[in-house]
């Protein structure tokens, strides 16, 4: 059905895709399954006609396959499903399946929908996805399992013959994980070839009939499922030790915790304790959906929290709001740089002054001291290295993502902050700035600070962390000592509660 | 010379009201003299004032509509404080002390209102600030019975056209809320608070901005801007009357679209503010020289504001490509 | 906590401007006399056919996320181009497709300016405002056009009944209600307002949409121009003025969002502009202090978009 031959694939000077090649069968379940950066996305953007290869070829159905654009893949029978949904939560459920293409009444009402067609049709389709709401229904007022289902109906009226699952089950309980898992299976007899991308071992396993492992943009191993362990698959997964260089950090961890917290309670299920010890770098590790950030953004103020405590440098606190943070030394790097980071066509300056401003007011009317806020400004991008052309016209929409990132880490070090939580510092950003990244960290925690770490990627926390939180399902399921360090227990911890 | 090429490209429409009066200087007579400068500078300063208040709110990507009605109400309250028919107060300084200051405060009595109905009440700016217009408008006509307060003090009807070192007092008092209002904008917390929260809410909220106090401050500045402009056109007219300042309105947001600063919020200066309410002062008055009608103009006008849009749309982002 | 009172609660919201509405006319039936008449009912019928038809047009552009300032500049402009034709001569049903063209025509300014040349709803249609106006005001040398008597006669013109502005308004209304719920047009504006880039990536012609969207907002201003100037029986050069702001105050009264993707124009927008024209008429009745009117449906319409506020 769908065959890749050597495909290989690079930005600039970084080669993502390292060639790879396999086959999905008419029928056939493929999962695919790799740690976050290691070339899935990728592929399957070239699949969908975002990119195209550098090398290699593609066939599909017994022809050769080359997408422009997303719609040609659509039109030769691939259609996707991914995290993101394109659905009005406006609209009706039915509205959403024909949008683009009502069908219409015959002769003197052809201006009209053709309701009970419509009404047909998507019936139909609901059935085959196994969604038992009425088309009537508002999108909004469906949960994410049921939008999931909508957004797969709509990829069925296009007779696809392969769909392609891009980490479908993250946002989904477990009983809309299982109806959706359900559902592939009754494609699957339909002939229909489905490549499955997931984290979750256990679904991967649960679906497939084959499993292919990439690293780092290459294909490791392809082999039935069913002989297939977790255990090996997790080992392929990680593979040998990346040479990443971490640098080291020159000072001692405090006795003391400052900062604890006590149940707190940020999805109105789970309650999360830990604590910060003075120069302690504590990582966070877990899958998308674990409730990572979830945690951060309900402790700094940013979403709600049900319950619980904060005790931060001898103080509880129980109300959280970003300001009160950032003048007690707490802050959050957002994992979201451009949505609620950078200001996005402000300079430099504009852009790392914002959150430590109150610190430069002189006395009266809030009038600024505008000199120390430039040679603090100068001071702080210095030590960051972060590369602009000018301080103050210059839109930091210009700069690169790792110098965007550096912006935003100079504006939370102009507050002098005791505690950073970094929400995945170093997402899309290259080797180089990586890095630099790295030793701002160290120094940071030399200087008395600490460092709550979120990050996707294993090696980032263990080059880094102190000690290591796992999260999985809105909880924290194990903490690892940098003594007890091991890539594999970490990882089986995020990907399943419970010990096999 | 670079110098001044850069200033022009990132505030080209103070070069196109540069060019324009030059044009109009040479090509329409009776433009470029003192009794049309001084008809210049009268038309000019009330529309500047509240313009720049406009600026403030547009800056953190809302909108004031009620300014007509603030102008309304301020006028009533200042003419009925000040009328020798009410005989408030015999000394002529003390009554127009204290018509001012109510004029002042009830301009920012009402910013204050739509600002908590903004922030506190989660209610969109342009349908809050329209209600008020509506409010206010009608309030302004209910206590007045849609009548207009004559037999203002001389010291307050005099005042526009006393001059000192050569210059009427409503320059002074432009220069004053220009000058405090450029202090505000670049000086202060407030001022860098307005461009944050204008550019990107969220970003702002995460960063420690107080987005209440910034906005509900932004509300009350255009309140006591369109009430000093009412002080003025009040002064000007020897009224208070609940229906002045009606078709301004109109004429102050499209000053501030013809500047340049964007109705998404984040990106203006005050100059291009002022360039704007010059040059729409400009086009009114020369092109009436030139035996234009107003309605004629108001055509031109809108032509103006689709094009200097069209042109804003068009103009590269940065000069640091370029 | 209980879900029941907040699911009334909700639904009150939801229903607001018409418990409001039915609020308005008790109070009035029980204060004034022949309030509660049905020549009354008619006659308030009349008089909001014409905001109701404006307000309807407006509706479409509001759920696609937009705006129209130049309704009023386009009703006037539509007033003024009739009267000047049906005074030179022409009959008054010739005049008709003149004033359905000026309304076309003013929308698709609009609508070009807006899709080709990517300006925003507000800047467009805030200069096409005050181009209408001069145009108007240039065509009417300023003066007030008083019509024929023609107009009004068509203005009290009744079919099997009916008056005619009723008749013209349930017709908009209809054409209007069944474009946006039964025809993929209606129904892919509601998916613009939602979100305009999602709508390129569905396959949605956002640009060719837009246009036609303003088009039909131009040419409902222009018809509720002409079935006001019917019953008034002259275009004063102010008329229309601001007339933008009560249109959408009456889409938003019924339940249209300003950021679009929401909205109706039956009964939604209807109800809207019946309430604010009932309070009027029950002012009337009541012998009310006249000044008071726009206080109190100023304050009703800040009410009410504080109560859809506060359940967003």
């Amino acid at each position: 059905m769908l065959s890749l031959d050597n495909i290989r694939k690079s930005f600039g000077p970084v080669e993502i895709l390292k060639g790879i090649s396999f086959t999905v069968r008419k029928g056939q379940t493929l999962g695919l399954v790799g740690e976050n950066g290691a070339g899935k996305s990728t592929l399957m953007n070239i699949l969908g006609g975002v990119y195209e290869p550098n090398e290699g070829q593609i066939q599909f159905n017994g022809n050769p396959y080359r997408p422009a654009r997303v719609s040609d893949s659509i039109q030769q029978g691939i259609a996707f499903i991914h995290q993101e949904l394109n659905l009005f939560p406006n609209l009706t459920i039915m509205e959403n399946l024909f949008l683009n293409e009502f069908p219409r009444k015959q002769g003197l009402f052809k201006y009209f929908i053709d309701q009970k067609k419509i009404l047909e049709q998507s019936q139909m389709l609901l059935k085959q996805v196994g969604l038992s709401v009425s088309p009537f229904t508002r999108v909004s007022d469906l949960t994410n399992g049921p939008q999931q289902l909508v957004e797969i109906a709509k990829a069925l009226k296009g007779q696809p013959r392969l769909i392609i699952f891009d980490e479908p089950t993250t946002a989904l309980s477990q009983a809309e994980t299982d109806q959706l898992l359900q559902l592939i299976r009754k494609l699957k007899q339909r002939q229909v070839s489905i490549i499955f991308i997931s984290h979750n071992l256990d679904e991967v396993k649960a679906i497939s009939d084959t499993i292919a492992v990439i690293r780092d943009g290459s294909l490791i191993k392809v082999k039935p499922a069913a002989q297939y362990a977790k255990s090996d698959i997790i080992r392929d997964m990680v593979g040998r030790d990346l040479e990443q260089f971490f640098p080291e950090r020159n000072c001692v961890i405090g006795k003391l915790p400052k900062l604890q917290v006590n149940d707190l309670n940020v999805d109105g299920k789970n309650q999360l304790s830990f604590e910060i010890k003075e120069r302690e770098v504590v990582g966070v590790y877990g899958l998308v959906g674990a409730g990572r950030s979830e945690m951060a953004r309900g402790l700094f103020g940013l979403s709600r929290v049900y319950q619980g405590s904060v005790k931060w440098n001898g103080v509880v606190y129980d109300k959280f709001k970003p300001r009160q943070w950032i003048k007690q030394g707490v802050v959050y790097l957002t994992e979201d740089r451009r949505e609620e980071g950078i200001l996005s066509f402000k300079s430099v300056l504009e852009n790392v002054q914002l959150a430590s401003l109150h610190q430069f007011v002189k006395a009266g009317f809030g009038w600024l001291d505008h000199k120390g806020i430039l040679s603090g400004v100068k001071e702080k991008v210095k030590a960051t290295r972060v590369k602009y052309q000018t301080l103050e016209s210059q839109p930091v929409s210009e700069l690169s993502g790792g110098n965007q990132q550096k912006v935003l880490l100079s504006r939370w070090l102009m507050t002098n902050p005791g505690l950073l939580m970094l929400d995945e510092p170093t997402k899309g950003i290259d080797i180089g700035a990586r890095e630099e990244i790295y030793h701002l960290i160290n120094r940071v925690v030399e200087q008395d600070s600490c460092v709550l770490l979120i990050s996707s990627e294993i090696e980032e926390l263990l080059g880094m962390c102190d000690r290591i939180l796992v999260m999985n399902q809105g909880r924290i399921t194990a903490t690892f000592p940098k003594t007890d360090f091991n890539r594999s227990e970490i990882l089986k911890y995020a990907l399943n509660a419970t010990k096999e | 010379m670079v110098s001044i090429k850069y200033y022009l490209s990132q505030n080209s429409i103070v070069g196109v009201c540069i060019l324009y009066y030059v044009l109009m200087a040479l090509v329409v007579p009776g433009f470029f003299g003192a009794n049309n400068t001084w008809n210049l500078v009268y038309n000019f300063i009330p529309l500047l004032i509240l313009a720049i208040g406009q600026t403030f709110v547009i800056l953190t990507a809302g909108i004031d509509l009620s300014i007509t009605s603030i102008v309304a109400v301020a006028s009533v309250v200042g003419g009925y404080l000040m009328s020798a028919d009410s005989g408030l107060f015999s000394s002529p300084l003390i009554t127009v002390l204290v018509g001012i200051t109510g004029m002042v405060l009830a301009g920012a009595i009402i910013g204050l209102i739509n600002g908590i109905a903004v922030t506190r009440l989660r209610m969109p700016a342009f349908m809050v600030t329209l209600t008020s217009l509506m409010f206010f408008s009608g309030l302004a006509i209910w206590l007045t019975q849609s009548k207009s307060i004559y037999n203002l003090p001389t010291l307050l009807v005099d005042a526009p056209y006393k001059t000192l070192l050569g210059l009427p007092y409503p320059v002074y008092l432009a220069g004053l809320v220009y000058l405090v209002s450029y202090l505000i904008l670049n000086k202060t917390l407030v001022g860098e608070w307005i461009y944050a929260v204008g550019t990107n809410v969220k970003t702002s909220w995460l960063s420690g901005v107080n987005i209440t106090s910034t906005i509900v401050f932004v509300y009350i500045i255009s309140g006591v801007c369109a009430s000093l402009g009412a002080m003025i056109y009040t002064a000007r007219l020897e009224t208070g009357s609940p229906v002045m300042g009606q078709n301004v309105l109109l004429d102050v947001i499209g000053a501030v679209i013809i500047g340049g600063t964007s109705l998404f919020g984040g990106k203006g200066k005050l100059q291009w503010t002022a360039a704007g309410a010059l040059l729409m002062t400009m086009l009114d008055n020369s092109l009436n020289l030139l035996g234009m009608s107003f309605f004629l103009i108001m055509i031109v006008k809108g032509a103006i504001i689709l094009l200097t849009a069209l042109f804003n749309q068009y103009q590269p982002k940065s000069l640091v490509h370029a | 906590m209980s879900t029941l009172p907040l699911n009334i609660s909700r639904k009150a919201a939801e229903h607001s401007t018409l418990l409001l509405l039915i609020l308005v006319v008790v109070l009035f039936g029980s204060l004034g006399e022949g309030f509660l008449t049905m020549r009354n009912f008619v006659n308030i019928l009349i008089q909001v056919s014409g905001l109701t038809i404006v307000a309807a047009g407006m509706t479409l552009v509001l759920i696609t996320a937009g705006i129209d300032l130049s309704v009023g500049s386009i009703m006037f402009l539509a007033g003024v181009v009739s009267g000047k034709l049906v005074d030179g001569g022409l009959s008054i049903w010739l005049a008709m497709p003149a004033i359905l063209l000026v309304g076309a025509g003013m929308g698709f300014v609009n609508g070009l300016s807006i899709v080709r040349f990517r300006i925003i709803p507000f800047i467009v249609t805030l200069a096409t405002l005050y181009m209408g106006r001069g145009l108007g005001l240039y065509i009417s040398e300023t003066r007030a056009v008083n019509l024929p008597d023609s107009f009004l006669a068509i203005g009290s013109l009744k079919i099997m009944g009916i008056p005619l502005p009723v008749i013209i308004m349930v017709a908009v209304l209809l054409v209007l209600h069944l474009l946006l719920t039964r025809t993929p047009f209606g129904r892919q504006l509601y998916a613009i307002g939602n979100s305009r880039v999602k709508s390129e990536k569905a396959g949605i012609r956002v640009s060719s949409l837009l246009l036609k969207v303003y088009v039909i907002s131009g040419l409902c201003a222009a018809i509720g121009g002409f079935v006001a100037i019917a019953q008034l029986g002259a275009v004063s050069p102010s008329f229309g003025s601001q007339s933008e702001f009560t249109a959408i105050a009456a889409a938003v009264l019924g339940g249209t969002s300003l950021f679009g993707g929401r909205g109706a124009v039956f009964p939604g927008t209807f109800i809207g502009a019946l309430l604010i024209q009932t309070i009027q008429n029950g002012l009337v009745i009541i012998n009310a202090d006249p000044y008071l009117y726009p206080l109190i449906t100023a304050s009703l319409i800040f009410f009410i978009v504080l109560i859809d506020s506060r359940h967003r």
